[in-house]
């Protein structure tokens, strides 16, 4: 039995429908539980979101909030306890690991912190990595205008070790567009880079975003990162327990201040 | 600090085991060598002194023929001293003892055993006697001209029962016997899995050596006074001037033990020497291991040298591990090494050497010897990695790690390339006329050579071989072949094994390529003839010298003549001379004799010697040569024409003649045929065959076929070596193994960013193959090569001997890329599997 037979919340409620036709990806009603008993941690707790096409959301909340673990069972990376994850309409629970390796590598695109590239591979591979993997050529005119817009031009044939930290960034930038996935996922992109660098990162996901209709979600810890998204929403405790549109910096500060309280 | 190291070993138990195989692989070898050579010795120890348990004393000839090869021929006595020894008082029973070649031919015509693999096949005396080894278990002891008894064990091979006839071969011919008697050995049916044919002592006298005439005499006491006095009181009682001396019966124990062990001291030393290649190669494996670790293990040891840790600490930190890895390893191998040696008993037991059994002997110094060896080659591979491992700076447990480099390039392409250039130097001088014994040199500094440069060639020949499957299997070549190239240290050390095996079984291809191509020039020049029949018993018995003659009365054989060998003492030294028949020979064998010599003049002490032998020993026509015969006969031996051509005839030739009047057994090991022209081929074929089949022993073969068979005996010796590779391509996989182990853990978040970006496990499975692969491929492309220079190398050192051929072994450069390639893929097969359960999660956050 799931341990949420024990919650009240959503026993008796009938399972809740599919998300809408304008969702990049959503959960619904989503659990993930360590442990069993006493014992058990939730690490989310019955959270149910819509992530909308076209649309820059930023996750924000302390650590251990959920937030981490919200985004990787969205992108397929690890599997809920209870409740349904959705990309591109497609509920995940239905998929084998084949099925899901498919779907990262063509639906959804990823920024991580650190880490993000192959450094065996020129900077032009790593960006068309997930087309190369599923032995597709992309479109090439699209890639072509990611790499302009990223400034990677004269980078292409350079190893990741031969770039700096924010060239790095772009590179996963440029990849995590390459395959026009559904959705991006970026994990604290920012986190390693000074603040021009961090700037430029940002910008160019915002301009994914607006120019481009590319859909982000990105969770981070940095109220001037979150300022860049459309939405932001505040984690705790597994639950999601706030929501902010059209943010700035300030307003986040002070909501994360009265949160603390 | 010895803590410290030994809670890191236990703490990482994987990489304890997977550094121990190497260890274990090398050390299961030596110990397993050790104990079956110390089983094999000890059960020949009790079989003889089981066999000679009775035996107070032994009468034989003074009078040896010892050659080279360890075989030996002693003159016979006569039969009558038998009656004389059992005459002296203390002397309870005395019995005739003869042994020689003979072989019993099966009921469907075949001889029973292999000729010139298997065990000997014999032809003994047997006797009533309790002095007599032989005992009957089934029927009599035979008597007279007609009867025969068999052992055991081949009476059973040949589904023989008493009253049946059997046929025998032996010096005299092929005859029928009725089979009378079915005998033991002291308590085995068949000792060491020889065959045995037995007749009275007569019988055995005029079959097997000359009437009268036997090996020695058997010596049972009464037991009423000492082995020494017995041997005196008998020694006293011979005739005396006829050489005759008397043995006890530990001596003769002694000596047949020694004898025995000293033949079967070439396979061990044999099994020796792949025993320490193999501890060679396998000490590259766990040199690579212990790098490896080194540098995955960089940012803790630097964590120690920045919280206080000395380097020297640090260093033998990591040489206590080595110890621990090393004591298990050995330990392990030598449980293995006792199991790999109950295996090969086995198998000699399965292919009919039928031994008494008497358990596994393992020896203190076995289990020294492997554990010492173990730890010694185990702590010498970890001393590099552990220095430096002790030079890592505190402030790199800051950096990222396991960022490894070629090192200072110019250092290296000095160190490696001066032994390089000085091997190819010496070669040079050795090509230009220099002392043949500097090839040795030239070999080693080559191989050092090599070895130094595989660093700064393992990129270039990654990215070379990589680039095929770059091409054909998209991203994952692409990244193989990177992956492949991106740690050269490490890709060129796991490839040093694959290197070292395939260097030495291309050079032994290419040297038996070239002896083959020799050899068929060499049959092709100097046989004429058109049929041969041939023996493959080896110096050890053959073909009736009466089979040349018979052949001859033929019709369609126009010429027909035996070929031989037999051992003279020359000069103190028993000599193997060919011996021919030099009424027939002319016209079938060429032997190239110079200045008008003729062979159908040899005169009955006349010899012909080859030419080196005439300039060696400066002999020319007229000079004698003083020699004695097998039997004692003393001759001068004149030499009558020098020859060209010895790669068949060897240094000495003689007349069959020589051997008439005397008591040496002859036998032909060949007999050589010219047809009469216009005779149809096939039709005396079958007239021949008719003649081999009632002979019951020898091949009928064209002279095509007969020059095939010559050249294929090279392939013997390849067999050997192909036995040495197969070790060699264990350890080579294990190292493999161990090293995509070590590289998939230390890749685990980049796998985990693949995966995470979308490739999916048979993509990550492929990538792990096809740098296996290209790494397995560096390994044989690099060894064939030098397999390649080593063999010219040797081909070369050959030269005096005739061998100036060079053939590259093609065929065989292409097996071994293909066994390659399959190495890479099994290899890959476990790493790989680990490398799609790498938890992508976990992977992504460590980053």
């Amino acid at each position: 039995m799931s341990p949420l037979d024990n919650q009240t919340s959503s026993t008796t409620l009938p399972p809740p429908p599919p998300p809408g036709s304008n969702a990049a990806a959503a959960v619904v009603g989503a659990s993930k539980v360590y442990g069993s008993g006493d014992s058990a941690v939730y690490a989310l707790n019955d959270v149910s979101v819509e992530f909308r096409k076209g649309e820059f959301t930023a996750i924000m909340g302390p650590s251990g909030s959920g937030k981490s673990t919200l985004m990787h069972c969205i992108a397929g990376l690890d599997e809920l306890t209870s409740g349904d994850a959705y990309v591109d309409g497609v509920n995940l629970a239905k998929l084998n690991d084949k099925d899901l390796t498919v779907l990262r590598r063509t639906k959804i695109g990823f920024i991580f912190q650190a880490f993000n590239l192959v450094p065996t591979l020129t900077a032009e591979e790593n960006i068309k990595l997930p087309l190369l993997l599923g032995n597709e050529d992309g479109d090439a005119e699209w890639i072509a205008r990611i790499i302009e817009t990223v400034h990677l031009r004269d980078r292409l044939t350079h190893r990741p070790s031969e770039l700096s930290g924010g060239q790095q960034q772009r590179v996963a930038v440029a990849r995590a567009l390459a395959s026009r996935p559904s959705i991006i996922f970026a994990d604290e992109p920012t986190g390693n880079l000074d603040s021009t660098t961090g700037t430029e990162i940002l910008t160019f996901m915002r301009r994914a975003v607006t120019d481009l209709g590319q859909t982000i979600v990105m969770v981070t810890h940095d109220p001037v990162a979150a300022a860049y998204a459309d939405r932001i929403l505040f984690l705790a405790d597994g639950k999601v327990v706030d929501e902010m549109r059209e943010p700035t910096a300030a307003k986040v500060l002070d909501h994360l201040k009265s949160l603390g309280n | 600090m010895f803590r410290i190291a030994l809670k890191g070993v236990l703490a990482r138990k994987g990489r304890l085991i997977l550094t121990s195989i190497a260890v274990v692989l090398g050390t299961a070898f030596l110990s397993g060598t050790s104990v079956f050579t110390a089983t094999l010795n000890r059960t020949f120890d009790n079989l003889f002194s089981d066999v000679f348990k009775n035996v107070n004393a032994y009468v034989r000839s003074t009078e040896v023929v010892d050659t080279d090869f360890g075989f030996q021929e002693r003159q016979r006595i006569e039969t009558s001293l038998v009656d004389v020894v059992a005459e002296v008082p203390g002397v309870d029973a005395a019995a005739a003892n003869l042994q020689a070649f003979a072989r019993i031919v099966g009921k469907d015509g075949k001889p029973l055993g292999n000729e010139g693999n298997g065990p000997p096949t014999f032809g003994s005396s047997v006797v009533d006697s309790k002095a007599d080894i032989w005992q009957m278990s089934q029927g009599r002891f035979p008597e007279g001209m007609n009867e025969v008894a068999l052992d055991e064990a081949s009476a059973e091979a040949g589904k023989f029962v008493l009253g049946d006839t059997v046929k025998v071969i032996t010096a005299v011919g092929s005859q029928e016997f009725t089979l009378v008697g079915i005998a033991n050995y002291g308590d085995v049916r068949s000792p060491g899995g020889a065959t045995f044919a037995l007749w009275d002592v007569d019988t055995a006298s005029s079959l097997l050596a000359k009437p009268g005439l036997i090996d020695a005499v058997i010596v049972v006491g009464d037991g009423t006074m000492t082995d020494e006095e017995l041997t005196a009181q008998i020694q006293a009682a011979l005739p005396t001037g006829k050489n005759l001396e008397t043995i006890t019966g530990a001596q003769i124990t002694k000596e047949t033990q020694d004898d025995i062990k000293t033949a079967l001291s070439f396979f061990g030393i044999l099994l020796t020497i792949f025993a320490f290649i193999g501890l060679g190669v396998g000490s590259f494996v766990i040199y690579n291991v212990f790098s490896i670790s080194a540098a995955q293990r960089q940012r803790e040891n630097a964590l120690l040298r920045a919280i206080g840790a000395s380097r020297r600490q640090v260093t033998l930190s990591m040489l206590m591990e080595a110890l621990a890895v090393g004591l298990v390893g050995s330990v392990l191998g030598l449980l293995g090494g006792i199991g790999l040696s109950a295996g090969l008993t086995a198998l000699l037991k399965a292919i009919g050497v039928d031994l008494p059994s008497s358990g596994l002997v393992v020896g203190t110094n076995t289990i020294v010897q492997t554990i010492i060896i173990g730890l010694i080659v185990t702590v010498v591979s970890a001393l590099l990695p552990a220095f430096r491992a002790g030079r890592v700076p505190p402030l790199a447990a800051m950096r990222d790690t396991a960022l490894d480099t070629a090192g200072k390039l110019r250092v290296r392409l000095v160190l490696g390339g001066t032994p390089l250039l000085g091997g190819v130097a010496l070669i040079g001088a050795v090509i230009g006329g220099a002392r043949t014994e500097l090839l040795g040199l030239a070999i080693l500094f080559i191989f050092i050579g090599a070895l130094t440069l595989g660093p700064l060639v393992a990129r270039p020949v990654a990215l070379t071989l990589g680039r095929p499957i770059a091409s054909l299997r998209g991203v994952t070549g692409r990244m193989a072949r990177q992956n492949a190239a991106r740690n050269p240290k490490r890709t060129s050390r796991t490839a040093a094994p694959v290197l070292i095996g395939v260097a030495l079984v291309t050079a032994v291809t290419a040297l038996a390529a070239s002896i083959q191509a020799e050899i068929r020039g060499v049959f092709g020049e100097q046989f004429t003839g058109d049929f041969t029949i041939s023996s493959e018993a080896q110096g050890f018995g053959g073909l009736s010298p009466s089979l040349a003659l018979d052949v001859a009365k033929i019709d369609g054989v126009k010429q027909a003549t035996g070929i031989g060998q037999s051992v003279v003492e020359v000069e103190g030294k028993g000599r193997f001379i060919t011996v021919i028949n030099p009424k027939t020979v002319e016209g079938i064998f060429d032997i190239g004799l110079l200045d008008d010599a003729k062979v159908t003049s040899l005169s009955k002490s006349g010899v012909l010697v080859s030419e080196k032998t005439a300039e060696r020993d400066n002999l020319t026509n007229g000079s004698t040569i003083p020699a004695k015969l097998s039997d004692g006969t003393q001759v001068d031996l004149v030499v009558e024409g020098v020859y060209a051509n010895d790669q068949l005839a060897g240094r000495y030739t003689v007349s069959s003649e020589l051997f008439e009047g005397t008591t040496v057994s002859r036998f032909d090991f060949g007999v050589y045929i010219l047809k009469t022209e216009g005779t149809d081929s096939a039709a005396l074929r079958s007239d021949l065959q008719k003649l081999v089949d009632s002979y019951g022993s020898g091949t009928l073969l064209s002279k095509d076929e007969y020059i095939d068979k010559q050249a294929a005996q090279v392939n013997q010796l390849l067999g050997l070596i192909y036995g040495l590779l197969f070790l060699s391509i264990i350890i080579a996989i294990v190292g493999i193994i161990i090293t995509l182990l070590l590289s998939v853990y230390e890749r685990q978040r980049e796998i985990g960013l693949l995966r995470a970006v979308g490739m999916t496990r048979g993509q990550v499975r492929s990538t792990v193959r096809w740098e296996s692969v290209i790494t397995s491929l560096i390994g044989a492309v690099t060894g064939i090569l030098l397999g390649f220079v080593l063999g010219y190398v040797v081909i070369l050192s050959l030269r005096d001997q005739g061998i100036t051929k060079f053939e590259l072994p093609i065929s065989s450069a292409v097996t071994i890329l293909i066994v390659a390639f399959v190495v890479g893929v099994l290899a890959a097969a476990y790493p790989a599997r680990r490398a799609t359960k790498v938890d992508v999660l976990a992977a992504l956050n460590t980053m």
